[in-house]
C-alpha cells in the first residue's frame, strides 16, 4: 500500500498502473508483499518449501533474481517467469532479494509458503521512472523519445530560471539567449523552429497539468518529451515540445530539514571584444577627423563604469517527511541575483507546500501551493548603450560628482548622456506575485478503474513602474516622467481522468479518458504623468498626463477531450494509440476545435529469447511513432477582420475606428505532423546509447504575412505553407569507473537538426523579401538573403558590394559597386548558405568521484550558426559616428589608407564611407561557439566527523560558470537566440552572459 | 450502484466541459463587419481616418521629406536617424522615413475608400459632408506623395513615373499589383477627387476637418504646382474671398503656432494633436523650458537641426521681421552657442514653431494650409500671369503683417532695381513666412530652381576640404526625388525604381 501511494504521490498515475498490473489494493502493512498465509499447523512443520513470483513495481516478472537466505549459503534464482521455489526449515529466518538495476530486499518468512515480492528500481537510467503525457512508465519501456533530467544534474549552473539550467543537458533541446541580464530569461527550442508567427516555445506542465508556478530549488526531475506519441496527449500545445516538471514530495520517515546555501561573484565576459581607449580612438579619429589634442585629458573607461562584480546569493530551507499516510515537503527560497550592469538584480522569494493525503483506503489527496515573489530591477537611462557608445574623451565625474552631458562644456559624445548621473535618481522596476494552488484527487472506483481529477488556480499580479526624474536627461522633457503598469491574470483549469487496466494472461491492457477545460483572463493597464518633483516618484504629485491611460483584457477558453490505449504483450511488444480533441476561443469560429492522433510503438528486443542474458547487449529497444499536433500559440482574434476603436483611432478628443486587422476567415490551425524512429541499447550494463531520428513537418504555418502598403493594411494572418525539420540526435552515458572509491561517469549528447521551407502558400518564393531573413521556400527558414560584402575598393578605399547584373542576352555576372541601393534590390541579395539556426548543438560532461569529492565539468556547444552583428554599424562603421567610441578591430581585420591597400575596412570618413554600415554580409559572424559552461568541485563532509554537531550530512563546493568560451564571434558573447519569438541570430547592444564564481554550503539536520 | 453515480458523475462532468467552449468579443477591436455597418458608422470611421494623419509615421516622417532637403535648416551633427540621409541627399532604398510615409499614406487612402464606396452621391448632407471629406484626404495622400516620389510636373510635362493611384473599389489583387501612374495622372486624379470633395462639402467645420474651402485651398497649390495659374488664381481667391479665414494680426503673429488650430483665424487646415499626441518634430529643432527660453542640446529636446545661417541671413536684412519670433536662437551668458561637431561650427538656432501649443512641451499641431501661404500661392500665379501688381500687393500684405513697412515694403522699381523678378520677391517671401512648414524644396525644385546650401552643416562632410561649406542640388537632380521603399518593390514587381 505504501509503495503504491509512493509513486502516486509522485506519479499520481502509478496507482493505476500497479492496479492493472494485478496488485490488489492490499491491507498488508509489509511494503511490496502479498503473503498468503498459511494455516497454523504449517508453520510447525520443520522443513517447507517456499515459492513465490518477483515482480516490478510495474508488474513485469523479474527472472534471474538472487534469493539467498541471510546467514546460509543457501539459494535460488529466479526462473524466465520470475518464479521461484526454495526449501527452507527454520520459520522466520530472512531471505535476501538482489538484481542489477534494483534495491535489495530482505525479507522476514513468518511462516509463508507462498512469498511475491516486488522489487523497487533504484530508478536509474532505463528504470527509471519518467512521466510522460498523463502517464507514467519506465524509460526502458517507453515508445517515444524523451530526455530526463534529475535535480542534481539540473542543479549545477546557478541560476533561478529553469531554462538556463536546461542548456546543454539533453540532445535536441537548445537554449540560447539574447542577454546575461537575469530578469531576462533565456529561449528553448526543440527539435528546430518549425512556426513562424507563432511560439516556438515549449509548453510546461508541472505537477501533471499544463503551465504552473515553480522554483528550480524544488524541482526534483524535469522530463522533456520531443516526439508526438508522448507530446501528443497536449494537443494544440504540444507542437514545440513539452517540458514536465516535477516538484519534490516529501518521503514517510524522519523529518529532515535541508539548508542549501550557494554565493559568488560575477563578471560580463568581454570575449575578443574591446573598445579604444582615448588615445586609440585619437590616434584612429587622427586620419580623418582630427581632434584638439586636450581632448586626451580625460580617459574614460564607460564599460567599466556600467559594468561591475556583482554578488550571487541563493539560500534554501526545506522540511521534508510524513507518516504512512501524510507527507509532507515545505521549501522557502531566496535568491538574489545582481547584474553585471549596474542597478540590474533580480530578487526572488519562493515558498512551496506539497502536501499528500491518503484519505481513505480509496481516496488519495494532494495539495499542491507555490508561491513566487519576483522583484526586477532593470538597467536603466541607456546604461547599456552608453557604455559601448560614449566617449572615452568625456568625463564621467566632475569633483566626485557624475557629470552632466547636457551641461557639461563642450561634451563630445553624440547623445550627451552620462548614464551615472541619470542612475542617482531614475530607476526601472517590476515586482510580481504569482501563486499556484493544486488539489488532486485519485480514488479507486475499483481494482481496474481509477478516477483522478487534477485541478489548479494560477493567479498572478504585478506592476511596474519607470521613473525619470526631472534632474535628469531622460526627465528633463518634462520635468520629471512617471509610467506606472498593473497588470492582473488568472487561469483555472480542471482536469477529470478515468483509467481503467486489464490483464489477459501476458496481454497488458490500460485505457485512459481526459476531460479538460481551462479558462484565462488577464488584464494591463498603464497610466504615465509628467512635471513630478524632483525625487518624488508617484502619480498623485504629478501635474498631468504624459499619455494617456490605457487598459486592455483578454479571456481565452480551451476545452479538451482525450483517449489512449495502451497495450503491451509480454513486456515484449508495446503499442500506444490516442485520439484528441481540442476547442480554442483563440480560432475563428469556423476552426474553433480540431482532432489530432498519435501513435507509437516498441519492441524490446532484448526480452526476446535470441537476446535474453547476452553479456554485452544488456538491453535493446526498437521505437518507432508518428502523430499530429498543433500550435495554438498566436494572438487572439487573428482571423477576424477588425477595426482598431483604441486611442490611437480618435482624433481631437473624438473616438473614432479605423482599419487595423485584414481579415482571413480560412484561418486554420497550424498542424505539426512528425514521426520518430530510436533505439536504446546498453552494453555491458555500464554504457548507454540512445539514439533518435525524427521528421517533423509542420503544415498550415500561421504567418503574419506584410502586406503590400496598397492593401492598406501591414499584415494579414495567413497559413503559409509548411516547414520541415529533421534531424539526428543521440545520448551517451558511460560509466567509465566504477569502482567503490573512485568512479567516473561521462555525458555526451549531440544533435543535428536540418530545416527547410518546403512551401510556401500561392507558390510565393518568399514572404517577407527584403528582410535578413525572407522565409524562402526550399530554404532554411534562418538563411541569411542580404547584399553581399565585397570588402574595400584597394583603389579608393570605398566600400563595395557585388551586383547582379543581367545583360542584353540574358548572361548574369556580378559586378563591383559602392552604390548600396543597387545591391539592396531583389536581384542582388543573395542567399548566403549561412543561417541562423546551428548545425549541430550538444553538450558533454565528466563527473568524476573519489571518496567524498566529485568533479565535474560540463562544456556545451553550438556549431555552424551564424550571427548578424547588429551592433558593429554603431561602433565598427568607418566614421560615420564621429561621436560615438569605436571597437578595436579584431584579429585579421585592418583599415584602408592609400591606394593599393587590401584591407577589410573601408577608408573613414566623417559621416561614414558610402553606406558601409548598412545591412550586408560585412556583419555576418559565425557564431560557433564551444562553453565550459560549469565546473565544480564538491565535498560531501564525513557523517563521524559532523554527527556531534547534530548534522546528518553536509556538502560544501565551488563551482563556476561560463569560464572559457572558444569563439571566432568579435562581439563581448557570442550567443544568440535561436528562437523566431526574437530576432534570431542578430546581437545588437548585447548584454553579455556574466563568468560566475560560487560557493555553496549544503547540510541536512 | 456506486458505478453508476460515479458514471453520472461523468456525464455531468463532460456536459459542463462543453459549456467551457465559449468565444470572447475583443476589447479594442470591432469586427468589420459592423465597424461600417450603417450611416451613424460613416462619422466614426472618418474620425478614424483623420487620426492616420497624427502618427508619427505620417506627421513626423512626412515632415522630414518635406523639410530637412531644404536650405531652411542645419544639420549641426550626424544622426543614427535615416532622416541624417534625407537631410544630406544620399537617399537609400530601404529608407526608414519614405516606408513609414508610403505605407501610412494608403492605409489613410485605403480607409477613406471604403467610406468612399459605402456613401451614395445622394445622402444626406452629413454624409455627403463626410464623403467629400474623405475624398480630400485621399487626394491630400496621394498629392503628398507624388511629390516626394514623382518629379516635379514640369520636368516631362507630367510624364515621368508618379504613384499607384489607389481608388476604391479595386479587389485585393488588383491593388497588391498596382503600377505608377504617372505624374500627370495622379495630379488629374488628386483634382477630380478635390472637386468631387468641394461640391459635397456643405458643413463649415472648423479647420482640424476638410472642408470646401480646404479643398479650394489645396486645389489652388495642386494647379500652382502643376503650372494652371489661372486655376490657381481662381481657388486662391474662392479661399480668400470665402471670408473663413484671416491673417492674424502682427502682435498674435508671434504666438501663431502656440494657439489650437480651432482658435487660429488663419489656420485652414492642420494635424490636430491634442497635449498628449506628441508629435515628434520639435525634439529635433529645440531644446527649451515652457517659456520658451532655450536649454542645453538633449534637455527637451535633441535640438541637432537648427535654423541655416542663409535663413538668418535673409531674415536679419529686416531686424524687425517679426518672423524672426519663431527662431531661439541658444545664447548663453550672451554668446550664441555653435555646435563644434562640425567644422566650421554650426550656430545654434533653435527653431520653435513645432512647441508649446497650450505651453506644453513639444506639442504642436502641424498646420498644412494657412491663409498666408494662399495669398502667397495667389502672388505667385498672378506674378506668373504678369498681374505684377496684384503679386506684389499680396506679398506686401505678407510683409506688413510681418512687421515690416515704408521701403522694406516691394514696389515694381525697387523690385526691378535690385535685380529681381516679381517671382524672384515671391519666392523670398514664402522662404521667409513659410519656413521650416514643409514648402521650400517644392517652391525651388517646381519653379526649375537649384538648392543651394552654402552654410555650415553636416550636407558638405563629405567635401575635401571638409570647411568647403558648398552644396548646390540642381531641380533634375536625381535626388530631388526619394527611392520608392525597396519592401513594396519587393512585393509588387509592377513598381518601377526611380533612378
Amino acid at each position: 500500500m505504501k509503495d503504491r501511494y509512493k509513486n502516486l504521490f509522485r506519479i499520481p498515475v502509478i496507482a493505476a498502473l500497479s492496479l492493472y498490473m494485478g496488485q490488489e489494493p492490499a491491507e498488508a502493512a509489509n511494503p511490496g508483499l502479498r503473503i498468503g498465509k498459511l494455516a497454523a499447523t504449517a508453520s510447525k512443520r520443520a522443513e517447507y518449501t517456499v515459492t513465490g513470483k518477483v515482480t516490478s513495481a510495474e508488474g513485469e516478472a523479474l527472472p534471474g533474481v538472487s534469493i539467498v537466505e541471510k546467514g546460509t549459503t543457501k539459494g535460488t534464482t529466479t526462473d524466465i517467469d520470475g518464479a521461484f521455489s526454495i526449501n527452507l526449515t527454520n520459520p522466520g529466518t530472512t531471505l535476501t532479494f538482489s538484481f542489477i538495476g534494483y534495491t535489495t530486499r530482505e525479507v522476514v518468512v513468518e511462516g509463508a509458503t507462498n512469498l511475491d515480492v516486488v522489487l523497487e528500481s533504484d530508478a536509474k537510467g532505463l528504470d527509471e521512472v519518467v512521466v510522460v503525457g498523463y502517464s507514467a512508465k519506465k524509460v526502458r519501456y517507453l515508445s517515444s523519445s524523451v530526455s530526463t533530467i534529475s535535480s542534481q544534474k539540473l542543479r549545477d549552473v546557478t541560476s533561478n530560471e529553469l531554462p538556463n539550467l536546461l542548456q546543454g543537458k539533453a540532445p535536441g533541446v537548445v537554449v540560447s539567449t539574447n542577454s546575461g541580464d537575469p530578469t531576462s530569461p533565456a529561449r528553448v527550442v526543440i527539435r528546430g523552429s518549425g512556426t513562424i508567427s507563432a511560439s516556438s516555445s515549449p509548453l510546461y506542465v508541472v505537477d501533471g497539468n499544463i503551465d504552473g508556478s515553480y522554483n528550480p530549488v524544488d524541482v526534483e526531475n524535469v522530463t522533456v518529451l520531443k516526439d508526438v506519441a508522448a507530446t501528443g496527449l497536449y494537443g494544440s500545445r504540444a507542437a514545440n515540445g513539452v517540458i514536465i516538471v516535477n516538484t519534490k514530495m516529501g518521503k514517510a520517515g524522519k523529518t529532515e530539514i535541508n539548508f542549501n546555501n550557494t554565493f559568488g561573484w560575477s563578471e560580463a565576459t568581454t570575449g575578443n571584444f574591446r573598445l579604444m581607449d582615448a588615445q586609440e580612438l585619437y590616434d584612429f579619429q587622427s586620419t580623418f577627423n582630427p581632434r584638439d589634442p586636450s581632448v586626451l585629458k580625460n580617459n574614460t573607461n564607460w564599460w567599466n563604469e556600467a559594468f561591475r562584480t556583482a554578488f550571487v546569493n541563493n539560500h534554501n530551507v526545506s522540511l521534508s517527511g510524513g507518516s504512512d499516510k501524510t507527507t509532507f515537503y515545505v521549501s522557502g527560497n531566496y535568491y538574489k541575483e545582481q547584474g553585471t550592469v549596474i542597478e540590474n538584480d533580480k530578487t526572488g522569494y519562493n515558498f512551496r507546500t506539497n502536501l499528500r493525503s491518503q484519505l481513505t483506503n480509496k481516496l488519495t489527496a494532494a495539495v499542491l501551493f507555490n508561491a513566487q515573489y519576483t522583484r526586477d530591477n532593470y538597467q536603466n537611462s541607456n546604461t547599456l548603450y552608453d557604455a559601448y557608445t560614449n566617449l572615452p574623451f568625456d568625463p564621467a565625474y566632475e569633483n566626485g560628482a557624475p557629470t552632466d552631458g547636457r551641461s557639461y562644456p563642450n561634451w563630445l559624445g553624440r547623445d550627451r548622456e552620462n548614464f551615472l548621473h541619470s542612475i542617482q535618481y531614475n530607476f526601472a522596476k517590476a515586482k510580481s506575485l504569482r501563486t499556484s494552488l493544486d488539489v488532486n484527487l485519485d480514488y479507486d472506483l475499483t481494482d481496474k478503474i481509477t478516477l483522478s481529477s487534477y485541478n489548479r488556480a494560477n493567479f498572478g499580479n504585478g506592476s511596474g513602474a519607470t521613473y525619470y526624474d526631472r534632474r535628469t536627461k531622460q526627465g528633463g522633457a518634462n520635468g520629471g516622467e512617471l509610467y506606472n503598469n498593473n497588470n492582473n491574470n488568472y487561469r483555472l483549469l480542471t482536469s477529470n481522468r478515468i483509467r481503467y487496466s486489464e490483464e489477459f494472461g501476458k496481454h497488458n491492457l490500460t485505457l485512459l479518458g481526459v476531460a479538460e477545460a481551462e479558462t484565462s483572463f488577464a488584464e494591463y493597464n498603464t497610466v504615465s504623468g509628467k512635471g513630478l518633483p524632483a525625487g518624488q516618484d508617484v502619480l498623485s504629485v504629478a501635474t498631468d498626463i504624459l499619455v494617456s491611460p490605457t487598459s486592455y483584457n483578454e479571456q481565452v477558453a480551451f476545452r479538451k477531450f482525450l483517449g489512449q490505449a495502451d497495450y503491451n504483450y509480454d513486456n515484449r511488444y508495446f503499442l500506444v494509440g490516442s485520439l484528441v480533441n481540442e476547442f480554442s476561443s483563440l480560432f475563428g469560429k469556423n476552426n474553433s476545435s480540431a482532432n489530432f492522433f498519435q501513435l507509437g510503438a516498441s519492441w524490446v528486443l532484448s526480452n526476446e529469447n535470441f537476446l535474453k542474458n547476452n553479456k554485452v547487449l544488456s538491453f535493446a529497444k526498437l521505437r518507432l511513432s508518428h502523430g499530429t499536433v498543433g500550435n495554438a500559440a498566436i494572438p487572439n482574434f487573428a482571423s477576424l477582420g477588425l477595426y482598431t476603436i483604441s486611442q490611437s483611432a480618435s482624433y481631437a478628443g473624438v473616438p473614432g475606428a479605423q482599419p487595423f486587422q485584414k481579415g482571413n476567415p480560412d484561418l486554420t490551425w497550424e498542424k505539426i505532423r512528425a514521426s520518430n524512429l530510436g533505439f536504446d541499447i546498453s552494453l555491458f550494463n555500464r554504457i548507454d546509447l540512445t539514439v533518435d531520428l525524427y521528421n517533423k513537418k509542420s503544415e498550415d504555418l500561421l504567418y503574419q504575412k506584410p502586406l503590400t502598403a496598397t492593401t492598406g493594411y501591414s499584415y494579414v494572418w495567413v497559413n503559409a505553407g509548411s516547414v520541415r525539420n529533421r534531424g539526428v540526435e543521440f545520448s551517451l552515458t558511460s560509466n567509465n569507473l566504477s569502482g567503490k572509491e573512485l568512479t567516473w561517469e561521462t555525458n555526451f549528447n549531440m544533435a543535428l537538426n536540418r530545416n527547410k521551407i518546403l512551401e510556401l502558400s500561392g507558390g510565393a518564393a518568399t514572404f517577407r523579401p527584403g528582410n535578413r531573413l525572407p522565409l524562402a521556400a526550399g530554404h532554411d527558414m534562418g538563411e541569411f538573403n542580404l547584399p553581399v560584402w565585397a570588402g574595400v575598393n584597394p583603389e579608393n578605399g570605398d566600400p563595395q558590394w557585388e551586383k547582379i547584373v543581367t545583360d542584353a542576352n540574358g548572361n548574369v555576372t556580378k559586378e563591383l559597386t559602392n552604390s548600396y541601393s543597387s545591391v539592396q534590390t531583389a536581384q542582388s541579395r543573395q542567399f548566403t548558405g549561412k543561417s541562423t539556426n546551428p548545425k549541430f548543438t550538444g553538450g558533454l560532461t565528466n563527473t568524476l568521484g573519489y571518496k567524498g569529492f566529485t568533479f565535474s565539468a560540463f562544456f556545451n556547444f553550438v556549431y555552424g550558426n551564424w550571427v548578424y552583428n547588429e551592433s558593429r554599424a554603431y561602433f565598427d562603421n568607418d566614421g560615420l559616428y564621429e561621436s560615438y567610441n569605436q571597437m578595436i578591430l579584431a584579429k585579421g581585420w585592418s583599415r584602408w589608407e592609400k591606394p593599393g591597400d587590401v584591407a577589410t575596412h573601408p577608408k573613414p570618413i566623417v559621416g561614414g564611407n558610402k553606406d558601409s554600415n548598412q545591412s550586408s554580409t560585412r556583419y555576418l559572424e559565425d557564431g560557433s561557439y564551444i562553453r565550459l559552461r560549469n565546473v565544480r568541485v564538491g565535498y560531501n563532509i564525513p557523517v563521524d566527523a559532523i554527527k556531534r554537531i547534530g548534522f546528518a550530512r553536509a556538502n560544501i563546493f565551488v563551482s563556476a560558470d561560463n569560464l572559457w568560451t572558444g569563439t571566432k564571434f568579435t562581439g563581448p558573447d557570442p550567443e544568440a537566440s535561436f528562437s523566431f519569438e526574437d530576432t534570431p541570430g542578430n546581437s545588437s547592444i548585447k548584454y553579455p552572459i556574466s563568468r560566475k564564481l560560487l560557493f555553496g554550503v549544503n547540510f541536512t539536520l | 450502484m456506486k458505478f453508476i453515480k460515479s458514471k453520472l458523475v461523468l456525464a455531468l462532468g463532460l456536459v459542463s466541459m462543453l459549456s467551457c467552449e465559449q468565444y470572447f468579443d475583443p476589447t479594442t477591436n470591432i469586427d468589420e463587419t459592423t465597424a461600417l455597418a450603417n450611416e451613424s458608422d460613416v462619422q466614426t470611421v472618418t474620425i478614424g481616418t483623420y487620426a492616420f494623419l497624427n502618427k508619427s509615421n505620417y506627421v513626423y516622417s512626412g515632415h522630414i521629406m518635406m523639410e530637412y532637403p531644404s536650405d531652411e535648416i542645419a544639420q549641426g551633427q550626424i544622426s543614427g536617424n535615416d532622416f541624417t540621409r534625407v537631410y544630406r541627399y544620399t537617399h537609400i532604398n530601404t529608407s526608414t522615413h519614405a516606408t513609414n510615409y508610403w505605407s501610412q499614406c494608403y492605409k489613410i487612402i485605403a480607409a477613406t475608400n471604403k467610406v468612399i464606396g459605402f456613401v451614395s452621391n445622394d445622402a444626406s448632407t452629413e454624409l455627403k459632408q463626410l464623403k467629400g471629406e474623405n475624398l480630400y484626404l485621399r487626394a491630400m495622400a496621394h498629392f503628398n506623395m507624388v511629390r516626394m516620389f514623382g518629379r516635379p510636373y514640369p520636368q516631362e510635362s507630367g510624364n515621368n513615373p508618379g504613384i499607384p493611384i489607389l481608388r476604391d473599389g479595386l479587389s485585393d489583387e488588383e491593388a497588391t499589383k498596382l503600377p505608377r501612374s504617372s505624374v500627370k495622372e495622379v495630379y488629374d486624379f488628386v483634382i477630380s477627387d478635390l472637386l468631387a470633395a468641394a461640391d459635397l462639402m456643405t458643413v463649415k467645420k472648423s479647420n482640424i476637418y476638410a472642408s470646401k474651402e480646404v479643398a479650394y485651398a489645396l486645389l489652388s497649390k495642386v494647379y500652382l504646382f502643376k503650372g494652371d495659374n489661372a486655376n490657381a488664381l481662381k481657388y486662391a481667391n474662392l479661399v480668400i474671398d470665402s471670408g473663413r479665414y484671416s491673417l492674424l494680426s502682427s502682435s498674435n503673429y508671434p504666438s501663431y503656432f502656440k494657439v489650437v488650430p480651432e482658435n487660429n483665424t488663419e489656420t485652414i487646415f492642420a494635424v490636430r494633436h491634442t497635449s498628449v499626441q506628441i508629435a515628434e518634430i520639435s525634439s529635433m529643432y529645440i531644446s527649451s523650458d515652457r517659456s520658451g527660453a532655450p536649454l542645453a542640446q538633449g534637455v527637451s529636446g535633441w535640438a541637432e537641426l537648427y535654423a541655416s545661417q542663409k535663413y538668418i541671413d535673409f531674415l536679419a536684412q529686416h531686424p524687425e521681421d517679426l518672423r524672426k519670433s519663431f527662431i531661439t536662437p541658444y545664447v548663453l551668458n550672451g554668446q550664441l552657442q555653435t555646435n563644434k561637431k562640425l567644422t566650421p561650427a554650426t550656430p545654434m538656432y533653435y527653431i520653435n514653431k513645432y512647441t508649446l501649443q497650450d505651453n506644453v512641451i513639444n506639442a504642436s499641431s502641424p498646420v498644412y494650409l494657412r491663409l498666408a501661404d494662399i495669398y502667397l500661392v495667389r502672388a505667385e500665379a498672378n506674378a506668373k500671369l504678369g498681374n505684377t501688381a496684384a503679386a506684389l500687393a499680396d506679398v506686401n500684405l505678407i510683409r506688413t503683417r510681418a512687421g515690416l513697412s515704408g521701403t522694406s515694403l516691394y514696389t515694381t522699381a525697387n523690385v526691378a532695381s535690385a535685380g529681381k523678378t516679381i517671382l524672384d520677391v515671391v519666392l523670398e517671401e514664402r522662404f521667409l513666412e513659410l519656413a521650416f512648414e514643409g514648402h521650400r524644396i517644392y517652391d525651388l525644385f517646381r519653379n526649375g530652381r537649384p538648392m543651394i546650401r552654402n552654410y555650415p552643416g553636416t550636407h558638405s562632410q563629405n567635401n575635401t576640404p571638409t570647411t568647403d561649406v558648398r552644396q548646390t542640388i540642381q531641380p533634375t537632380d536625381p535626388r530631388v526625388v526619394f527611392f520608392i521603399p525597396q519592401n513594396e518593390i519587393d512585393q509588387n514587381k509592377n513598381l518601377i525604381q526611380n533612378p
